[in-house]
């Protein structure tokens, strides 16, 4: 019995493991049929196909729906505001919390960026700074299909690493990587074909004599003092950046980061 | 003058013992101290030419010597001589290190050190193609050197704090003045045209406990020569060899300070005294891939100097491997922290 046991059980584990992918595909994320609100008329109709086949993927790789909400003025609101207004009501309608929302109002020529559900972790302030980095430049060019897919790709980009971490970290480029090894195979291997034939070894100890030489005459005189002064950056980020995480009136909180443009 | 140092026992020519620092007789093995050895048995002969042709006194073989050597071995018999004319006057040395690395150890030492070559061929490695090895007293000067040194400089020491939202760097500038009275002993420099100068300062240091007035029988059974330059000629070297040095202690008497920047610096060097000294040294002959290397090591502490042949397939692997392991372990760390590999 317990043999026949035994040759039964990697069997088991092979359909409990089945069951699970197949319960995991199932309850696999559920990507929003539209990921873009473009009320303010910035994309062409071919852009915004284009865009919305994009987005769809995306949302499908990173588990999580990337949306563009585009506006022509806020009815008074501010941009945080209208943000978080408009999210709630298409968590509702979607029943899906997980997004990254990017939010253009072409009259005050503001950007907002905001991650919620899981995207508020794995895209946090400090890394919104960074795909808004990205994007504006394309903003003011005014190439908004450019800064669409330049969002997507960025934010996707960022999301793989662990959360805390700074993506930009140069410790973590490659190039930096090989640039450090190359500079420590050659510093190595160089200093030992340096020493291969043989090294110096005396010091300037080796011929001295402390008994004879002495400071005869010694003086530190005091000259002047000079004192500068420089401010401590407060704000960082380029163009006046504003913003930052918070709450949207439903209630859900997020992270975000906003430019002017 | 031809000198041999026969043995009061059997007469054979007596030789420099590295081990026991005495006159050793390798037919009897009797050992002679070199303060007392008996004055009757040194042979002398001297030669109507001089300083032309020296003939070997147990063969009567001309000696061929060059112009510069004031020890070597008879080419017929291999009696060991010393060419003691060559060795008094302006050409008597005041000290010498004696050897005290045999040629046995001297053989093995060099065997070790091509073994721990890491970027020689591999055929090299092994150590096993010496031709010929020589001990050789190698003439230096030693240089008493006294000097003086007069500094000004402009130091400052910075500071900064922060009150509210600024910072303040406050920086203080100070005058600074030294006067240092420097001594410098037994500074050493080659005085032989052949010896390559890098070479010989790679040598250094030798021990000076071991440094002993000069007494020609440490020549029996070595070659040595004769300087080239008198210690006039090559006070220029020494001194070019320890104003690093004085640079070094300078910068030490000057401390506390962020930054330091001369504005006035003389040093003044001069020689006190200088020792005419005869440095041991083993030269090697090593023929590898058809190639004589040289390499030279102190008779005193066996360190060995000289280019070993390198292998561009080991510097090749030396460097992918170290290069590789690194990014390898940087790309680990970076995976461990953020997570994603690329």
């Amino acid at each position: 019995m317990v043999k026949r046991m035994a040759w039964k059980t990697p069997f088991l584990l092979l359909a409990f493991i089945c069951i699970f992918w197949l319960a995991g595909a199932s309850a696999a994320f559920a990507v929003a049929d539209q990921h873009i609100y473009d009320n303010a008329d910035l994309l062409n109709s071919i852009e915004a196909q284009e865009l919305e086949a994009e987005a769809a993927k995306y949302s499908r790789e990173e588990d999580v729906d990337f949306l563009f909400l585009t506006v022509n003025g806020m009815e008074g609101k501010d941009i945080v505001t209208f943000m978080g207004d408009f999210f709630d009501q298409w968590a509702v309608d979607n029943s899906q919390e997980n997004a990254v929302l990017l939010t253009i109002d072409i009259a005050s020529r503001e950007v907002f960026l905001s991650g919620f559900g899981t995207a508020e972790t794995s895209l946090d302030d400090e890394r919104i700074d960074l795909v808004l980095d990205r994007i504006v430049p394309d903003l003011q060019a005014g190439d908004y299909g450019g800064a669409f897919e330049e969002t997507m790709a960025a934010s996707s980009e960022y999301m793989d690493y662990r959360p805390g971490v700074n993506p930009e970290s140069i410790f973590l480029k490659t190039w930096f990587h090989a640039l450090v090894a190359l500079i420590l195979g050659g510093g190595i291997v160089g200093s030992m074909l340096y020493n291969s034939g043989g090294r110096v070894t005396t010091t300037p100890r080796t011929y001295f004599d402390g008994k004879n030489t002495q400071v005869t005459n010694r003086e530190d005189r005091f000259r002047n003092k000079t004192v500068s002064r420089t401010k401590v950056q407060q704000n960082k980020g380029s163009g006046g950046g504003f913003g930052g995480g918070g709450m949207t009136g439903g209630g859900r909180s997020f992270s975000g980061g906003g430019r002017k443009f | 003058m031809v000198t041999h140092y026969k043995c009061p026992n059997c007469g054979s020519d007596m030789a420099f013992d590295s081990e026991s620092g005495k006159l050793s007789c390798p037919s009897c093995g009797r050992q002679e101290d070199i303060e007392t050895f008996p004055p009757e048995n040194i042979e002398l002969t001297v030669e109507t030419d001089e300083a032309k042709e020296y003939h070997c006194e147990n063969c009567g073989a001309v000696l061929l010597t060059e112009a510069e050597t004031t020890a070597t071995h008879c080419s017929f018999c291999g009696a060991p001589v010393v060419l003691s004319d060559r060795l008094t006057g302006d050409f008597a040395p005041a000290k010498v290190i004696p050897f005290s690395v045999s040629r046995e150890e001297a053989e093995a030492a060099f065997r070790k050190w091509t073994g721990k070559g890491r970027l020689s061929p591999r055929g090299f490695m092994s150590g096993d193609r010496i031709k010929k090895m020589t001990g050789m007293y190698v003439p230096f000067w030693l240089y008493d050197i006294d000097g003086s040194a007069e500094v000004a400089a402009v130091a400052t020491r910075t500071r900064s704090y922060t009150t509210g939202d600024t910072i303040y760097t406050e920086t203080e500038f100070y005058d600074v003045y030294r006067d240092i009275d420097l001594s410098y002993l037994k500074v050493p420099a080659d005085a032989s045209e052949k010896m390559d100068d890098l070479l010989m300062d790679k040598l250094e240091p030798y021990d000076y406990q071991e440094l002993k007035d000069f007494r020609m029988p440490y020549l029996a059974g070595y070659l040595s020569e004769k300087y080239d330059y008198d210690d006039e000629s090559l006070f220029s070297r020494v001194e070019s060899k320890i104003v690093p040095y004085i640079d070094a202690y300078i910068a030490t008497t000057i401390s506390g300070y962020s930054t330091v920047s001369y504005t006035n610096k003389q040093i003044h060097a001069h020689k006190k005294q200088a020792y005419y000294t005869l440095f041991p040294v083993w030269m090697v002959y090593y023929d590898f891939e058809n190639k004589e290397h040289t390499f030279a090591m102190n008779g005193q502490t066996g360190k060995v100097v000289g280019k070993p042949p390198i292998s561009g397939a080991k510097v090749a692997g030396w460097f992918i491997g170290i290069a590789g392991g690194a990014f390898a372990l940087m790309k680990a760390a970076a995976y461990l922290v953020g997570g994603v590999l690329w």
